[in-house]
Formats: structure tokens, sequence, C-alpha cells
């Protein structure tokens, strides 16, 4: 069977600004594919190149294995879930999702009927003859997601769509969509800077930063073996020591830092001489009363503590003034360090990772 | 006397002195028409009559004139309706120099003369052997009309959102069905405005009428002509007879339009 998508090789230039950057994805039939990366680093660009908005200035748009050169975005098999939504406002809810339909010469009461079959789908009841700007900011995602399936498109691109929403129903969509997406083994492309969303809805995630792939893995996998410094600082907490890579051994690296001599597994591609840092997940780290034998261990001033619930979050302070975050899982008899105690940071060889040390500078608007 | 009663004193002066300078001319025209006098004046006051519109019923150059005058006036809003449309569009496309010198072109004729503007289409339209005559009046006065349906038009495409355009080619729409599912409708509005203020335009029109009839009479030539001999009150009653229906016409769009605003917001609280 031929990939749902492939993007193979391709780039898009705006004058002399390279947006995205010798990009090559294969995208599986029924996968829900998500590209994470920050604001402004081509996701929007990628989405667009695909749906036909952009051409890529190199490489080749494939869709169910065809060339998609000089093909327009209405006749593309692709359905675009726009930033903004885009539902057009002069027409009620039902016309909205079958105007794909419409255009398609199919009759009015064929039309009115899937847009009712495609409502119950995205579970909205009622609403098929209220006008677009009487809806909440949740419906009008469903009624998006709608039009879109109605075309039946073999892909669907979805743009940053929970974005809007408050932060309840923005959980509450995500399962939403993953379950529409499983009902209907569509092949989604979703995109998003948030990483929580990325990797609780996704089968394979590609981290981008600056129009470049980082990473192309299962969630789990991004998660716990990032390729590099971007994709480990990017995708959730974690805690970077700067310093540099001595003697390997047994896939064991030294690692000289300000803070002491380390112990951590090499990632990929890292060798002596090369730009790396080490990283620590802050839930991979103990916060300990003395130094533990064959750990990692840096003497530290707890500074705050946090009691979240199911887990603690404590910042410690190194004597060089650097901060660094503990995660402790609450079993119910966690003990809190006093914030002043002075403790030891600690963290397993195992646990910890040297990546090449690849973090660009953050763009002003992170989320 | 507090600054502020005083202020409030002098904007009722201005509004009344306003109201008095807007309508006085015509409340005189309007009881000239009703005076039983041979010319037309309010003063002195001879006795009221219908005398002056049973002359203008019965006189067969002013049903002529009147007809003409909405022949011309339909021409024109058919005309100017998808000219200025299609121009503001283009506009709306274009950027930079182009985008200024096609607007330049397009508002040109508002501000020219209508003399010239009639003068000139007679003379364009010569160069083909077409003969004066209503059709060339319609012509000319689609010519500026038009750039006031491109304003308008122009107006509300600031206000379109392009994602729109490219959310319904994504669904497969042509760029055929786009303009019309799509870009039209948001385009009513202007559309009707356009419609509206073209067709008055062109009723009251004389400059360019007057060059490009042949010899054709419409409203506003045939008012003209009267003037010029000796003004009987005959016209006061067909200026009547305009304001009224001027004035009924605002009073019920207005209605319908309060009508559709409330049932539209008695909807929306409905929800709620
Ligand atoms: N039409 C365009 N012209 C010029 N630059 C653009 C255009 N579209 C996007 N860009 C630039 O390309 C980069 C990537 O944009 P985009 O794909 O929208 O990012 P994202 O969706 O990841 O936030 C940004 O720096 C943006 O400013
Ligand atoms: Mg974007």
């Amino acid at each position: 069977m031929s990939a749902a998508v492939e993007l193979a090789g391709v780039s898009v230039d705006f004058g002399k600004f390279r947006a995205v950057d010798n990009v090559n994805v294969t995208v599986q039939p029924g996968e829900f594919f998500s590209f994470l990366g920050p604001s402004g680093c081509g996701k929007t660009t990628i989405l667009r190149m695909i749906s036909g908005f952009n051409d890529p200035t190199e490489g080749v748009v494939r869709i169910g294995g065809q060339d998609m050169r000089g093909i327009r975005p209405n006749k593309r098999p692709t359905a675009l879930i726009f930033q903004n939504l885009a539902l057009f406002p002069l027409m009620p809810v039902w016309e909205n999702i079958s105007f794909g339909l419409e255009v398609r010469g199919v009759d009015k009461t064929k039309r009115r009927a899937k847009a009712e079959e495609l409502l119950n789908l995205v579970d909205l009841h009622d609403v098929a003859d209220r006008r677009i700007s009487q809806l909440s900011g949740g419906q009008k995602q469903r009624v998006a997601i709608a039009r879109a399936l109605a075309v039946e498109p073999k892909v669907m691109l979805l743009d940053e769509p929970l974005s809007a929403l408050d932060l309840k129903l923005r959980q509450h969509m995500r399962a939403e969509l993953r379950a529409i997406q499983k009902r209907t083994n569509v092949t989604f492309i979703y995109i998003t800077h948030d990483q929580g969303e990325a990797l609780a809805m996704s089968d394979r995630v590609a981290v981008m930063s600056q129009g470049r792939l980082q990473q192309v893995a299962p969630p789990q996998e991004i998660y716990n073996a990032p390729a590099n410094g971007f994709v480990a600082s990017f995708v959730g907490e974690i805690n970077a020591f700067q310093g540099e890579l001595s003697a390997v051994s047994g896939g064991i690296g030294e690692f000289k830092t300000a803070n002491g001599l380390f112990r951590a597994k090499v990632g990929p591609g890292v060798s002596p001489g090369i730009a790396a840092k080490l990283y620590v997940r802050p839930e991979h780290t103990i916060l300990a009363a003395a130094a533990r034998p064959g750990a990692n261990n840096i003497p530290v001033d707890v500074a705050d503590v946090a009691f979240e619930g199911n887990f603690i979050n404590i910042s410690a302070k190194t004597s060089d003034g650097r901060s660094l975050t503990v995660e402790m899982r609450n079993d119910g008899t966690t003990a809190l360090p006093p914030a002043g105690s002075k403790m030891q940071f600690t963290f397993d060889p195992a646990k910890a990772l040297i990546l090449a040390d690849t973090t660009l500078p953050k763009p002003g608007n992170w989320p | 006397m507090s600054s502020q009663k005083l202020s409030a004193w002098l904007l009722w002066i201005y509004l009344l002195l306003f109201l008095f300078i807007m309508l006085s001319p015509l409340f005189v025209m309007g009881g000239a028409a009703l005076n039983d006098s041979r010319f037309p004046s309010v003063y002195p006051w001879k006795g009221f009559t219908t005398q002056w519109f049973v002359d203008l019923w019965n006189d067969p150059r002013m049903w002529i004139a009147g007809r003409n005058t909405l022949l011309v006036a339909f021409g024109v809003v058919a005309l100017a309706l998808p000219i200025g449309t299609a121009g503001a569009i283009l506009i709306n496309s274009l950027s930079g120099a182009t985008r200024a010198i096609v607007y330049g072109f397009m508002v040109a004729p508002i501000l020219t003369p209508g003399a010239v503007i009639g003068i000139s289409t007679l003379l364009f339209w010569r160069t083909f052997s077409i003969p004066a005559g209503l059709h060339l009046s319609a012509l000319g006065q689609t010519s500026f009309i038009a750039a006031y349906v491109m304003l308008l038009v122009l107006a509300r495409l600031q206000s379109f959102d392009a994602g729109l355009e490219e959310a319904a080619l994504d669904l497969g729409a042509s760029h055929g069905q786009v303009l019309r599912r799509i870009l039209l409708p948001h385009l009513y509005p202007a559309l009707g405005a356009g419609a509206i203020i073209g067709f008055f335009q062109s009723v009251e029109n004389f400059n360019v009428t007057l060059f490009t009839r042949g010899g054709s009479d419409t409203l506003t030539v045939y008012v003209g002509s009267m003037v010029r001999t000796g003004a009987p009150p005959t016209i006061n009653a067909l200026a009547l007879i305009l304001i009224l229906i001027t004035v009924t016409a605002t009073i019920i769009y207005e209605v319908l339009r309060r009508r559709a605003l409330a049932r539209e917001m008695a909807a929306d609280a409905l929800l709620k």
C-alpha cells in the first residue's frame, strides 16, 4: 500500500527566507501524525503545501503515491482545518458542513441528510439550522471537523485546531479528535506547538525547529530518547548541563561540567569534541540527604517546594547559582524537604543523556 | 447659566437652524405646488388647488420623460454593478503602484465634470458611428456611477476574510463557485447600497444626459426645458411627488431594517 502522504526532500522559500528546509517524511494510511514545534518553525507552511496553497521550492509532495505537482487545492484529496476554522459566517451550520457536497452537485435532500449524519458523528445536536455566530468555540470546532469530513478526504490536515479553546475543553477535544480519527480511519496530519497534545494524540510525532525536522518517532521515543538537545528541551521539562565529553566506554560517557564530573548515556552521533550537553528529566532525579554511591551527585540548597497533589515540584540552587528541578511522586507518605535545607541532587547515569547541543535560539513566542 | 446649559442651548439653536435651512426650500416648493397662482410661489397665497398635479398628469411629455429616466437608471445599475464590483475585486488583489494607477483610472470619472464626460462619451462613440440617444446617456453615466459602486465594494472587501476563499477551494469549489457562494454574499450589502445610490445618481443626472440624449427627454432634461420657458408650478408638483416617494421609501427601508435587526437580536438572546 502506498504512503498516505510523502514529503520527499521538500523545501519552501519565501524570498530569501527558507521556511521549510529539506523535509523528508512518510505518513502511513490511517496514521495520526503530528508536526510539533515552536511558533514560526514552518508547520503551517508544510500543511499549506500538502493542501496545495503553497508550492515547494524544491522536492515533491505525493499523496496516495501520486505526484501533486500542478494539482490545485480544489482537486486534492485533502481537507484542511484552518487555524481560525474559516467557517462560512453567512451559511447555517448544515450548509457549512455540506458545502463540499454542494460544489460537487449533490442534491439538497442528500446534503441535508449527510450534514445531520456528520453532526451526530461529531456529537453535535440540534444546531443544524443555527448561524455560525450562535455557536460556542467548541461547537465551531466540531462543525469545522464535520465540514472537512463531509468531502471524505484521504487526508485530514489540522492546523492547531484546539489552540483557541480553554484548557478543559481542549483536554476533552483531544480524546474526541482521536476517537473520530479511529472511527473514520482517515489519515490525520496534525499541527501543534503544544507538546502534551502531540504526545497524547499521535501515533508518531515529527519535532521541527526552524524549518528542519529534528526527530520523527512515536511519542514515547520522542520523550524517552530524544535525538538531540532541541527535542530534549522542547518536549517536557529537563535539566541541562553545559560541559565537555571526555572518555566513552560501554555507551556511558564521562562529562565534565562546572558542577563536577558526571557519567551518562551517550546519545546518537555524539563523540568527544562535539558540542554537547547533559540532560536529565526532573522525574529521574532524586533529592537525597547524602550523596549516593554510583550516582551523579550535586550539592544544592532547596529554594522552593511546590506541592501539586500527585507530585511535588522542587526547585534547588547549586553553589554557582544554577537552578535545577526535581519532581517527586507523592505516594502519600513522601516527606517534603524544607526550603533552605542543604541536600544532594542525584541521578543515575542510565537515566541521563548526553546529546548534541543543537538547542537553537528560542524565538520570542515560545509556548 | 452654567456652561453646560449654554452648550446645550447652542446645540439646539444649531440643530433648528440646520433643519430650517435644509427643509424650508422643500416646504416652499411643496406649498407652491398647491397654491392657486400662475407663478411658483407660496406668497401671496391665492387658495388651495390640485390644478398643477392635473396638468402634470395630462402632460404626455412628462410620462415619456419619466419612462426614459427609469430606463436609463435601470440600464446604468445593470452595467455599473458588475463593472464596479469587478474593478473593486481587481484593485483589492493588486498592491503598490499598479494598485494606485488602476484605482486612479477607476475614480477619475467621479472627479471629471459631467459636461466633459457627456461630450467625450458622444465623441468616443461617434468614432464607431453610434449616434446619440438614451443608450449613450446610460453608458456615460455608468462611467462615473460604476466608480461609486467600486468604492462601496472596495470598502466592503476590507472586511472579507480571504481565508474563507481558501477554505472553499480546499473543499473542492471552483473559482466561480467561490465567487457565487462565498464572495458575492459577503458583498450583497455593498451591492444593494451601490444599486440604490447608482439609481438615484442616474435619476438626478443632468449634465451627462444633456449631451448624450440625442432627441430624447429624461425628467431632468424635461424640467430644465420647462424652467427655460417660464417655470410653471407643475414643476413644483413633480418635485413634491418625488420628495414624497423618496421619504416614503426611506421610512419603509428603515422600518424593515430595524425589524430584521430586532429579529436577529431576539434569536441570539434566545440561545444565550
Ligand atoms: N507568505 C509568507 N511570506 C513570507 N514569509 C512567510 C509566509 N508564510 C510564512 N512565512 C514565514 O515562514 C515561517 C514559518 O511560518 P509558519 O509555517 O506559519 O509557522 P508555524 O505554523 O510553525 O507557526 C515564519 O517565519 C513566517 O513568518
Ligand atoms: Mg501556524
